[in-house]
C-alpha cells in the first residue's frame, strides 16, 4: 500500500505534463500578480527576477560546466554602460540592449579564449581580476562619465506603466533566460559541456572540443547578464561604475544559485524569491547587520543545504518516507 | 626608472610580500582561496590601531599581539567551518571565505566605523639619505621587519619538523599521511600561519598608510596578484611577487598616472595567468 503510494508520488513528479501545467500556472500567476500587489511590491519582485536571470548565467557556467564565473557582474556591467552610452549617442532601447548584448559576447569570446585556458580556482580569480580592470577603465574614462556615473534618457510613461514595461521585461528575460537554458542543456551541445565538467580531460580524449564548449558556453552566459545589465541601466536612468562592476552582485547571484540548487533549471528562480524574502524580512529588521546575517546564512546553506534548499527538503521527505516504510515493514 | 623610485617600490614591494606570503600559504598548500584575507589584514590594522591608542604600544611589538590573535581566528574559523567545506570543490570554498569576509566586515564597521584611521607615531616624518635618495625611516623598519618574518617563515617551513610535515602534505597528500602525519592538524597550522602573516603585515601596513574597513577590496586584490605573480605556496616566490608589484605600480603610478594602479596590477596577474599559470617561480604541482 505504503510502496504504491510512492510509485504514484513519483510518477506525479517525473510526469512531464504535470510539470508543463505547473509552470504555465505559475507563468500565469506571475503575468497577473502586478494587478493585485503595489508598485514597491512589483519594483520587488522585478529585481527578483533580474537576479534571477544574472544565476542563470552563472547557473549554466558553474552548475553545469564547472567553471565558477565570479566575476561575471562585469557583463552586467558592460550591458549597463553599452546601452547608456547607446541611448545617450541617440539610439532607442531596443537598438542600444542588443548592441550591448553583442558587446558583451565580444567580451566573453576574447577574454574566454583567454581566461578559459585556466582551470578551477584560477579561472574564477581571473575573471575577478578582469572584472577589477574593466571598472578601472570605466571610471577612468570620459566616454563613460568616469566614477560620478552617467545618466539614461527617461522612460516617459506613466509610474504604473514603467513599472509593468520593466516588470515584464525582466519577466520575459527570465523566462527566456531559463528557456536557453534548458534547450542547451538538453541538446548535444549540453552533454559536451556536462562532459566538462565530470572529467575535462576525458571529455578532450573522446574529441569533444571543449575550448569551443567553453567560449560558448560563456558568450550565452555574457548574453543573459549583458542583457539584465542593459534593462537595469535603462530601469534606474542613472548608473554609476562601482554599482554595477560591484563584485556582490556575482555573490549573491552565486548564493541564490546554491540555494536553489546548483546544476537545476528552476533552482536559481526559486533561490532568488527565497533569498529576497530573507532580504526584505530580515535585513529591514537588522539594518545595520544586513552583511554578517548575509555571511551566516551563506554558512548556513554550506553546512546543512549544500545541494539547496529544496533538494534538502527533498531528501528529508524522502529519508523520512524510508523510516515509515521502515516501520511499515516490522 | 631613478634611484628614488627604486627605493619606494622596493619599500612598497616588502610589504606586499609579507601580505601576498600568507595567502599564497594558504592557497597553495592548504588549498583554500581566502577571500576573506583582505578582511583579516584590516582586523590587524585595527588591533594595532587599538594597541597604540591604548596602550601606547608601538605597531612593531603589538605585530606579535595581532599575529597570536589572528593565528587563534583562523584556527578557529579552519576547525569550526573550513575543514567540513573544502573538500566540497572550489565553489564552496570561495563562496565560504566571502562569507567569513563579509561577516568580519560588518563587525568592523560597526566597531571602528567606516573612517579612515590611521597610526601617528612620533618618528613618523624622520628620513634619512641613503645612496643619493630620501628614504623614509618607518618604511625602512616596516621593510627590516618583513625581511626578518619572510626568512623565519622560509626556516620554519624548511628546518622544522612541523614546517617539514606541511610540505610534505603540499607534495604528496596520501605519501604523508603514509607515513604518519596528521594531514588536518598541517592544513590548520598552514591555515592559521596564513593569518596570521596577513594579521602580521596588517600591523606593519597601519604604521605606514591609513585604512579604513573598505581598504580590504584593494588588499585583496593585491594578494591575489602578488600570490599568482609568485607561484603558490612558494615562500620566494611570494617575495619576488610582492617586489615585482610595489616596483610596477610606483614605476606606473609615475609614467601613467596613480588612478590606474589597479589596473596595472590585474593586467599583469592576468598576463601571468595566461603566460605561466604556476606563477613566474612556481612549480606544476602546486596548481
Amino acid at each position: 500500500m505504503a510502496e504504491s503510494k510512492e510509485g504514484v508520488w513519483s510518477n506525479m513528479v517525473r510526469s512531464k505534463k504535470l510539470t508543463g501545467v505547473l509552470l504555465l500556472t505559475a507563468l500565469a500567476f506571475l503575468v497577473l500578480l502586478p494587478r493585485f500587489v503595489s508598485g514597491y511590491e512589483v519594483r520587488v519582485i522585478t529585481n527578483i527576477f533580474m537576479y534571477a536571470v544574472i544565476a542563470q548565467g552563472i547557473n549554466l557556467m558553474s552548475g553545469y560546466m564547472g567553471y565558477l564565473p565570479f566575476g561575471n557582474a562585469m557583463f552586467f556591467g558592460t550591458g549597463a554602460y553599452i546601452t547608456a552610452i547607446g541611448m545617450n549617442k541617440g539610439l532607442s532601447f531596443f537598438l542600444a540592449a542588443p548592441l550591448a548584448a553583442l558587446v558583451a559576447i565580444l567580451f566573453s569570446v576574447v577574454f574566454g579564449f583567454v581566461l578559459l585556458r585556466l582551470r578551477g580556482h584560477y579561472f574564477s580569480i581571473a575573471t575577478i581580476g578582469l572584472s577589477a580592470a574593466l571598472l578601472g577603465v570605466v571610471q577612468n574614462s570620459t566616454i563613460t562619465g568616469g566614477a560620478m556615473g552617467t545618466t539614461l534618457p527617461l522612460l516617459t510613461l506613466s509610474p504604473s506603466a514603467t513599472n509593468a514595461f520593466f516588470y515584464f521585461g525582466m519577466l520575459a528575460l527570465m523566462v527566456f533566460s531559463s528557456l536557453v537554458l534548458y534547450l542547451v542543456v538538453k541538446s548535444r551541445f549540453g552533454f559536451g559541456i556536462r562532459s566538462i565538467k565530470a572529467n575535462e580531460e576525458a571529455a578532450v580524449s573522446m574529441g569533444i572540443n571543449t575550448t569551443y564548449h567553453k567560449v560558448v558556453t560563456w558568450a550565452i552566459s555574457a548574453l543573459f547578464t549583458s542583457l539584465a545589465g542593459a534593462l537595469y541601466a535603462y530601469w534606474m536612468s542613472f548608473i554609476a561604475p562601482a554599482e554595477v562592476f560591484d563584485i556582490m552582485i556575482g555573490v549573491d547571484c552565486i548564493v541564490i544559485m546554491l540555494l536553489g540548487g546548483t546544476g537545476t533549471i528552476l533552482g536559481p528562480i526559486a533561490g532568488a524569491f527565497v533569498y529576497e524574502f530573507v532580504a526584505q524580512s530580515v535585513w529591514s529588521a537588522l539594518p545595520n547587520y544586513h552583511l554578517g546575517v548575509l555571511g551566516i546564512l551563506i554558512i548556513v546553506i554550506l553546512l546543512f543545504v549544500p545541494k539547496g534548499i529544496f533538494s534538502g527538503i527533498g531528501d528529508f521527505a524522502r529519508r523520512r518516507q524510508m523510516k515509515l516504510l521502515r516501520k511499515a515493514g516490522t | 626608472m631613478n634611484m628614488q623610485m627604486l627605493v619606494n617600490g622596493v619599500l612598497l614591494g616588502g610589504l606586499y610580500a609579507l601580505m601576498g606570503l600568507g595567502f599564497s600559504l594558504q592557497w597553495g598548500i592548504s588549498g583554500i582561496v581566502n577571500l576573506s584575507y583582505g578582511a583579516m589584514v584590516i582586523l590587524g590594522c585595527y588591533i594595532s590601531l587599538e594597541c597604540y591608542s591604548l596602550l601606547h604600544l608601538s605597531p612593531f611589538i603589538s605585530i606579535i599581539i595581532s599575529g597570536a590573535i589572528l593565528y587563534a581566528l583562523g584556527a578557529l574559523i579552519y576547525r569550526t567551518v573550513l575543514q567540513r567545506i573544502v573538500r566540497g570543490g572550489i565553489v564552496f570554498t570561495l563562496i565560504l571565505t566571502y562569507a567569513v569576509r563579509l561577516i568580519i566586515e560588518n563587525g568592523l564597521l560597526r566597531v571602528w566605523s567606516a573612517d579612515y584611521r590611521t597610526i601617528s607615531l612620533s618618528y613618523a616624518g624622520d628620513n634619512f639619505q641613503f645612496a643619493g635618495t630620501v628614504v623614509p625611516l618607518v618604511k625602512s623598519l616596516v621593510f627590516v621587519v618583513v625581511t626578518l618574518l619572510v626568512y623565519v617563515t622560509y626556516c620554519f617551513m624548511l628546518k622544522t619538523k612541523t614546517g617539514k610535515g606541511i610540505q610534505a602534505v603540499a607534495l604528496d597528500r596520501e605519501g604523508a599521511e603514509a607515513v604518519g602525519i596528521s594531514v588536518e592538524k598541517m592544513y590548520l597550522i598552514n591555515f592559521a600561519l596564513g593569518t596570521a602573516l596577513a594579521g602580521i603585515a596588517g600591523s606593519l601596513w597601519a604604521s605606514v598608510y591609513a585604512f579604513s574597513p573598505d581598504s580590504m577590496n584593494m588588499i585583496a586584490g593585491k594578494v591575489f596578484v602578488i600570490a599568482i605573480i609568485g607561484g603558490l605556496g612558494n615562500i620566494w616566490g611570494a617575495a619576488a611577487g610582492g617586489l615585482l608589484l610595489g616596483l610596477a605600480e610606483t614605476v606606473g603610478a609615475t609614467l601613467i598616472g596613480s588612478q590606474w594602479q589597479e589596473v596595472i596590477g590585474m593586467a599583469i596577474m592576468v598576463i601571468v595567468l595566461v603566460w605561466r599559470p604556476y606563477g613566474l617561480m612556481g612549480k606544476k604541482f602546486f596548481g
